[in-house]
């Protein structure tokens, strides 16, 4: 598998344990939330979101309760756990610290051909 | 951590117990996501028709992302290995006949090859229990009467002084000898006299104490002793106190320095409780011929070979030779250095490696087997591929599917050999609890069963995967049963192969076979039904004259003949055919009036004493003159008796009868009273030796009293026999309760002379059963293999030979056609393995007895056995083919 893609999954796991630190959701609701805060510009496909889903699960980060929906049908919601809850701030801290340190490496590389 | 770990269980087991509803629920999810997604789409103002095209557009494959989830799941794999085991498992089921053939054929070959190895492994492979046994090797003279090295004390200490191949040289004493422990719990026991330098040349440290100071190994040095393991478990509770205690053997005080490890043995492989210093007195053993004698084992230095070795100890051997040893027999003795592994197991190696070689040819049939059955089922199975390929199985898979299987099969086959293997095992010991040294303690041998799970899984995998790797081709999808020339081929090859080397093994097995018979049946010269010897073993201490023996002795035999259903009652050194006998040079005995025999010439002789009883109890016939008779026991005068082939070799054209005789020069003369028929003496195999029989008088020289000079007896304990009308099993008891009746305390040990008879062909027997088997096995092995090619063949043509029906070709013709595929392969097959058999027979000329090699009767039987079998083998699937109906065939495919 390429490194890209590690890091995008990563991503794609932190965005999901944010999204899901607000209250319990369902998969929709998730996808469509992630697309609502970022302004349409992530969209996340069923075809990544669900395996992230059932990953996190997995992994005891989140854990699924079936319940019923806004509309009244019956839909699996994924709620944080406490494991999950450190867990997003550990991702929080690592993703905060490989920004910055992205942001540093771009800004000398700008002043350095500039 | 624990709670993760009890999650990832949960999740395993709900995933196990229920894929059905985990699957559904998941279907569940994904259906919401599309609904909301529809939803959405509606609410933004497209048609219902159109909202659900667009939802299913941006979902994508449903297929896929189900999929993924799954494999999100830990032990998803666990489900698509469980899929492969059940898919072969019906397959199995399916066809029951392909799965037992092949794990009968492959517990067989695992079976037989871990349980042969096992018995081997310690003869030729495992390293002996010492520090450095590569370098170990046992040292000495060899002469015709003594073929395992032997040392005598001048010539110890005059190599020990002056060699150079060897780090270290040291003695043992060259027999335990029975002792006594005394002391309120009394024990016999054997005792061995080893030097001081002896355990660390062997690189064995007491476990418990110390091993002997050099100034413990002098003469009037303050005794100590070594105990044996077993010993110290059995006798003193494992007690540590043990050492520094003074225990009493045979009457004198020892002091217990230390416990020799556990399963410490000999290199002599004698077995030994207690181990005292030789404490021999170096000046007096330089200078007295021959002294005393011991073997001598050493250890090479670094770098130094065998060859070289006993090349640079060659001058100093003559030198040695000519100096201590008289010249006369100067020339029969010679020196030998051989590794200690052929000290101990030189004469079963051939053995061990006929057998190994065998049970290996076993296994090569046994995969060929294995090879040729996945073969064939690969190839029926090619449609089968074809399809799954077709419907998107990757080639992974497929292979994995195939690997699956050859596991399956494996591991079945593994574990019924390994309960063979087993069984096999308890056979063996109890065929040859005897014939082959280490067999008692022989275990099942992991690695080897290993070795061969692996072999037969490799087999099996390879030929499994052949069809699974190549690229299932198009035509395999058509409805026609394609030919696969090339495989066919292959399997061919196999079979004519696996008849090869069962040619091999049956021509092996009928030798051996014919010889072990020609051994069974041979004469004797004696009676050996209903005959019990009994040896007593007299403590040394306690009787310790000749005249105590003799009383012993002689009261024991008044006691014995008083019993009813006895008929003799005599006392000799030894007993016919084989084992110990005290041998000497025929060129020692003179006759009066003759010239004595070049020294040296003649060969062997065997002597021995005996009560006159001896011949009735044996059932020998005197050929002329008489035995002896118990008026001469007491007598004065010196009797012998000859065999009948001395008293040809000594008196040709003569009659011995009163004619004189006298071992060596200055001997006492011995009238000849009679001559005995000939009594097979030098073993089941060997040719017979002439012999000489001493009358055993009832004086006490000759009970193992002090020897005059050129008198007749050895210092060896009698042996008693008894002849008597009721089984063995009746008098036995008697016996030991008369024997107990005059000494409660010695020993006794029993055993029916045809059992003692019949021992002495356990190796002969062991070899010919297993040869046998492992024939056995292999002819059937290759048999199934033959009957299988020849099915597969006729199938094939069987559209062909609807064909030929119409075209006016007999039954007979048909069955010429199919059985005429299987004569080619028999008589190629045939004729390799004869070819191999011819040349491999070479290597047991040893062991066979009254039989060549080479014996074309013996060679005939194999073949015509082979040939039998696999003609049936043949005939079964030809027959079949013949009464196939011309339109039956023609539509077939």
């Amino acid at each position: 598998m390429p490194p890209s893609t590690d890091l995008l999954q990563g991503t794609l796991d932190l965005l999901i344990l944010q999204t899901l630190a607000g209250g319990p959701m369902h998969g929709w609701g998730v996808a469509q939330r992630i697309q609502q805060v970022s302004k349409e510009v992530l969209q996340i496909g069923q075809g990544s979101l669900y395996p992230a889903l059932h990953r996190l699960e997995y992994k005891g980060w989140i854990e699924a309760d079936w319940g019923n929906s806004e509309n009244n049908r019956r839909a699996k919601f994924y709620a944080l756990t406490a494991t999950g809850r450190k867990q997003l701030e550990t991702e929080l801290q690592t993703w905060e610290r490989l920004s910055a340190a992205i942001a540093l490496v771009l800004g000398r590389s700008v002043e350095a051909s500039a | 951590m624990t709670k993760g770990w009890l999650r990832r269980c949960g999740f395993l087991l709900r995933q196990t117990l229920r894929p059905a509803r985990r699957q559904s629920e998941l279907d569940e999810e994904l259906q919401f996501h599309l609904e909301q997604s529809m939803l959405a789409n509606v609410a933004a103002g497209m048609t219902a028709e159109e909202a659900r095209r667009q939802a299913l557009v941006e979902f994508g494959g449903v297929e896929r992302a189900r999929e993924q989830c799954h494999q999100q799941r830990p032990g998803w794999w666990i489900d698509t290995v469980m899929q492969d085991v059940r898919y072969a498992l019906r397959g199995f089921r399916r066809n029951p006949v392909f799965t037992i053939t092949v794990i009968a054929t492959l517990a067989l070959g695992i079976g037989a090859t871990t349980a042969v190895f096992s018995v081997v492994d310690r003869i030729l492979f495992r390293s002996l229990p010492y520090a450095h046994d590569d370098r170990l090797v046992s040292v000495g003279l060899v002469q015709s009467l003594e073929r395992q090295e032997f040392t005598v004390g001048g010539f110890f200490f005059d190599w020990r002084d002056n060699q150079r191949p060897f780090e270290a040289f040291a003695s043992q004493e060259a027999l335990p000898h029975a002792c006594d422990l005394v002391e309120a719990n009394p024990a016999q026991l054997n005792c061995i006299h080893a030097q001081a330098g002896f355990l660390p040349l062997l690189g064995i440290s007491p476990v418990l104490g110390r091993n002997f100071l050099p100034e413990e190994d002098r003469p009037n040095a303050p005794r100590v002793a070594l105990i044996s393991y077993g010993l110290w478990l059995d006798h003193y509770n494992r007690d540590p106190g043990v050492l520094n205690r003074t225990i009493d053997v045979d009457g004198s005080a020892a002091r217990v320095i230390g416990v020799l490890p556990q399963g410490f043995e000999l290199p002599t492989l004698q077995a030994a409780d207690v181990m005292m210093p030789m404490a021999l007195d170096e000046g007096v053993e330089r200078k007295s011929s021959p002294g005393h004698p011991m073997r001598t084992f050493a250890r090479l230095r670094p770098g130094v070979s065998l060859a070289q070795a006993k090349a640079e100890l060659g001058p100093l051997f003559l030198h040695t030779r000519d100096t201590l040893i008289p010249a006369p027999i100067r020339k029969d003795f010679h020196l030998s250095v051989r590794s200690l592994r052929d000290r101990e197991t030189k004469d079963v190696q051939l053995t061990a490696w006929i057998l190994l070689g065998s049970v290996l040819a076993v296994l090569l049939i046994a995969c060929a087997n294995v090879a040729s059955l996945m073969m064939a089922r690969g190839e029926a199975r090619e449609r089968e591929l074809a399809v799954r390929s077709a419907l998107g199985a990757s080639r992974g898979r497929l292979v994995r599917q195939a690997l699956t299987e050859a596991a399956l099969l494996s591991v079945a086959g593994a574990a019924v050999g390994m309960a063979l293997a087993e069984g096999l095992l308890r056979v063996f010991l109890a065929l040859a609890p005897t014939g082959i040294p280490f067999l008692k303690r022989a275990g099942l041998d992991l690695r080897i069963a290993l070795f061969t799970v692996v072999l037969s899984l490799i087999c099996g995998a390879i030929f499994g995967l052949l069809p699974a790797l190549q690229t299932p081709r198009a035509a395999a999808l058509a409805a026609r049963a394609v030919q696969s020339r090339r495989r066919t081929v292959l399997r061919r090859s196999l079979v004519v192969g696996q008849i090869a080397i069962s040619m091999v093994l049956l021509a092996g097995a009928a030798l051996l076979l014919r010889s072990f018979k020609n051994m069974e049946q041979q004469r004797l010269g004696m009676e050996t039904q209903g005959v019990l010897t009994a040896r007593i073993a007299l403590p040394g201490f306690r009787y310790d004259t000749g005249q105590k023996k003799m009383a012993f002795y002689l009261r024991a035999e008044a006691a014995l003949r008083l019993l009813p259903g006895i008929r003799a009652v005599a006392f000799t050194d030894s007993v016919p055919p084989g084992g110990w006998n005290s041998g000497e040079r025929f060129s020692d005995l003179a006759a009066e009036g003759k010239p004595q025999p070049a020294p040296g010439t003649g060969g062997s002789l065997v002597t021995r004493g005996v009560t006159p009883d001896y011949f009735r109890a044996l059932n020998i016939p005197m050929v002329r003159g008489r035995g002896f008779t118990e008026a001469d026991r007491t007598g004065s005068a010196y009797l012998v008796v000859l065999s009948r082939l001395l008293a040809a070799r000594m008196f040709p054209g003569e009659d011995p009868v009163g004619k004189r005789i006298r071992r060596g020069r200055d001997g006492v003369w011995f009238t000849v009273a009679g001559v005995a028929e000939n009594v097979k003496n030098g073993g089941l195999t060997e040719p017979d030796d002439p012999e000489i029989y001493f009358l055993r008088r009832s004086v006490q020289q000759d009970w193992g009293g002090r020897m005059p000079v050129g008198e007749v007896m050895s210092g060896a304990a009698p042996v008693m026999i008894v002849d008597a009308l009721l089984p063995a099993k009746t008098v036995a008891p008697w016996v030991r309760a008369q024997i107990a009746g005059i000494d409660p305390t010695v020993p006794v040990e029993m055993e029916p002379l045809n059992q003692s008879v019949s021992k002495l062909a356990d190796r002969p027997r062991f070899e010919t059963a297993l040869l046998g088997f492992f024939a056995f096995c292999g002819l059937l092995m290759a048999v199934i293999g033959l009957y299988g090619v020849i099915a597969f063949v006729a199938a094939q043509r069987t559209q062909e030979i609807g064909v030929r029906m119409a075209l006016g070709a007999t039954r007979l013709d048909v069955l010429r056609l199919i059985a005429g595929e299987g004569v080619r392969l028999i008589l190629l097959g045939g004729a390799l393995g004869l070819a191999a058999a011819l040349a491999a027979a070479q290597l047991l000329k040893s062991l066979l007895y009254n039989v060549g090699p080479h014996d074309p009767a013996m060679y005939a039987a194999a073949t015509l056995l082979l040939a039998l079998v696999a003609l049936a083998a043949t005939l079964i699937p030809a027959r079949a083919a013949m009464r196939v109906e011309p339109v039956a065939a023609l539509r077939y495919e």
